[in-house]
């Protein structure tokens, strides 16, 4: 099949949509489809949203291609008749940021207006779609509240998950996520002092910003457990990475209010490994159980440090979590095969 | 610095056009610049599609870069405060072809409109930009004469030509190309049925369509010519391409009215073959030179097959002129040093 997948990206900025494109594409090759994908600059800032919005409408793919894929908001403006849409999020500062400091449109009868008509704009894409999928029922709980739309769910599965393996269940937390706020890296330090276990932490990320890692050491040093704590800021190779999970205990994912699961928590169940996240983080939840292939804690220092110690004094159970997280990602069905066989259908 | 390369595309078609646009972005980065290449999707038919990829393009956003770098029609209609246009084409169908067979768009009062918006549109763009290149004469001589503005040439280079070499001298002239009306493979399919030596010819590239692959395919067949004829219609891989190149006795190279010499024409001279083009082929002109580093004939079938019975029969000709060939593109300096430089310079 001749396929178009669509998407819209920041210029030099690499982020999870980019590699969830580069894979889908790669996948869809490896099916035997031939792909072609377009990626077009967006930038979701008021008040030239509208005119961006216009030229993806009035670029038109007919006749192109036999089916179209769209990723990224609002590449489901272009025009094609056969249009699937795996949404990942809405402008989400016209929806569900609304009313919070991340709105950019202005509370003003225009920017009202403003606000309705990327509704009306998002709505009419979502009629012309012959099917929408979401990557999260978070994203898609939102589809259908904002814009009385149903979807599919199709969970996003890792590129190449027969690269990672289970090694030891060793005495090391791993949490790999960018370092920034709100993958809350700083929570998983202020566990360390109750930390009872010989239980270490590893940190891997590059900071958002520069310096951020320096505020992750002070804290450390501040509360004492910097000869237990390790933060690797700078970039890690893909087998490192590998690595760092094969060996680790378990994995700790508490982003704060995330759309989805996050790459991390299937990066450690490919390697045996089960994560420990937090009431309040999110997608996080539609993947993790607690007791089942993790530990749902509250965001609380305390709770986090009580899970590394059963996992560290206990490693059996580690390693029962670890292969529950395992037949939970096969009980979801997140796998490319799938993914293929769901957008094409 | 960061820089976004930009380009039309139609989807699933590989051109020179679009070897053009990733060659530059690979060798942006290769220099040091962070590039990044973006493709716009341009539709032209019906001629109402082109004004909305037109439109389109005017209100894209590109703020987080440094410079743009258009290619196109219409992509060159991109704000940017820092835009520099390497010129591979206007939309010809308003221009230069626009009263040929190929003009497009219909004669209409709508065609007509259509016409005049495109050529309004490209006049106040294109003269706000401070600097635009064009990849060769043919190109800066219609933006003079159609939209009265100046331009400089800056020459394309291969992006990689170390695997093109000569091998031997064989029996068969190599057309590469997209099988396309405008490329004209029909005329050197038309001169095998004149042609008196044993002289073979050997077409390879993807069709456009697939009627473009069939209608060449029948008319080899009506004319009986299959034996000395090889058509491989469809993708084949640089490698293979090479090697044709290498072991060819010269390249032809029949396009209507090209804006550049064509990358055909730059790698048969890396392989050092002569050369067969048309007095009306256009951009070719500027490295084949009649009767130094290849044949220049007219249009014509029969006038196509003497020129190859002439190399057949003289070997040493053909490759005296594929070593002139391959002198003449290393005097033009047809380099990306050069390419570079132009491009990234302060505007």
């Amino acid at each position: 099949m001749k396929v178009i997948i669509a998407s819209t990206m920041v210029p030099f900025i690499e982020g999870g949509a980019t590699f969830f494109v580069e894979w889908l594409e790669k996948t869809l090759l490896q099916h035997g489809h031939t792909v072609e994908t377009l990626l077009f600059p967006y930038y979701g800032h008021y008040p030239t949203i509208f005119d961006q919005m216009l030229a993806l409408r009035l670029l038109d793919l007919h006749d192109t291609a036999d089916r179209l894929i769209t990723i990224r908001t609002p590449s489901y403006l272009l025009r094609h008749p056969n249009k699937v849409i795996w949404f990942i999020h809405h402008h989400r500062a016209a929806y569900d940021l609304w009313g919070t400091p991340y709105q950019d449109i202005p509370h003003t009868p225009a920017g009202l207006r403003y606000r309705d008509a990327i509704f009306e704009s998002d709505e009419l894409a979502f009629r012309e779609a012959r099917k929408i999928f979401t990557n999260s029922r978070t994203t898609g709980d939102r589809l259908r509240s904002f814009n009385n739309v149903e979807s599919e769910v199709l969970y996003p599965p890792l590129f190449q998950p027969e690269r990672y393996s289970c090694g030891e269940y060793g005495d090391s937390v791993l949490y790999v996520s960018r370092l920034t706020k709100h993958k809350r890296q700083d929570l998983a330090i202020r566990s360390m002092p109750f930390v009872r276990s010989g239980a270490k932490l590893i940190i891997a990320g590059a900071p958002d910003r520069p310096g951020g890692e320096q505020e992750l050491y002070a804290l450390a040093r501040s509360l004492h457990v910097e000869d237990r704590v390790t933060i690797l800021s700078s970039w890690i190779s893909e087998e490192k990475k590998i690595e760092l999970f094969r060996d680790c205990l378990a994995a700790l994912y508490f982003p704060l209010d995330e759309d989805s699961y996050g790459y991390p928590s299937l990066e450690a169940h490919h390697s045996g490994k089960c994560v420990i996240t937090t009431t309040d983080s999110g997608g996080t939840l539609e993947l993790i159980a607690d007791r089942e292939n993790g530990f749902v804690t509250e965001p609380e220092p305390q709770a986090i440090a009580g899970a590394i110690d059963r996992l560290y004094q206990d490693r059996q159970l580690a390693r029962r979590l670890g292969e529950g997280g395992r037949q939970k990602i096969e009980s979801l069905g997140i796998r490319w095969d799938r993914v293929v066989e769901r957008l094409l259908q | 610095m960061k820089i976004a390369v930009v380009n039309t595309c139609v989807p699933f078609i590989r051109g020179g056009a679009e070897h053009l646009g990733s060659a530059l972005n690979a060798k942006l980065r290769e220099y040091g610049h962070e590039s990044t290449l973006v493709r716009i999707p341009f539709q032209w038919r019906p001629s109402e599609k082109t004004i909305e990829s037109l439109l389109a393009c005017k209100l894209l956003d590109f703020t987080g870069v440094e410079r743009l770098i258009a290619l196109k029609f219409p992509v060159y209609h991109i704000p940017h405060p820092d835009k520099v246009v390497w010129l591979l084409h206007q939309f010809r169908q308003a221009y230069d072809l626009w009263g040929t067979p190929m003009q497009d768009i219909p004669d209409t009062a709508e065609g007509h409109r259509i016409r005049d918006v495109i050529i309004r549109s490209d006049n106040e763009c294109l003269s706000a930009i401070r600097r635009i290149y064009t990849i060769s004469p043919v190109v800066s001589e219609r933006l003079r004469k159609f939209n009265q503005i100046e331009s400089q040439v800056l020459y394309h280079p291969l992006l990689e030509s170390n695997h093109l070499r000569f091998v031997e001298t064989g029996d068969y002239f190599f057309f590469p190309s997209r099988i396309t009306q405008g490329k004209r493979q029909h005329l050197a399919v038309e001169a095998m049925a004149h042609v008196r030596s044993g002289v073979r010819l050997v077409l390879a590239g993807e069709p456009e369509t697939p009627g473009d692959g069939d209608l060449l395919a029948r008319r080899i067949e009506q004319l009986g010519i299959g034996d000395r004829v090889t058509l491989s219609a469809g993708f084949i891989t640089e490698r293979e391409k090479a090697a044709l190149f290498g072991s060819a006795l010269g390249c032809i190279y029949t396009p209507y009215d090209e804006d550049s010499y064509g990358y055909v024409t730059l790698e048969a001279y890396h392989c050092r073959k002569p050369v067969i083009t048309c007095t009306d082929s256009g951009g070719t002109s500027l490295l084949v030179k009649d009767n130094e580093t290849g044949l220049v004939v007219p249009p014509d079938p029969k006038e196509l097959a003497a020129a190859m019975d002439r190399l057949y029969a003289n070997r040493s000709l053909a490759v005296d002129m594929g070593n002139a060939g391959h002198d003449r593109m290393l005097t033009l300096g047809i380099t990306w040093d050069r390419v570079i430089e132009c491009l990234t310079s302060p505007a």
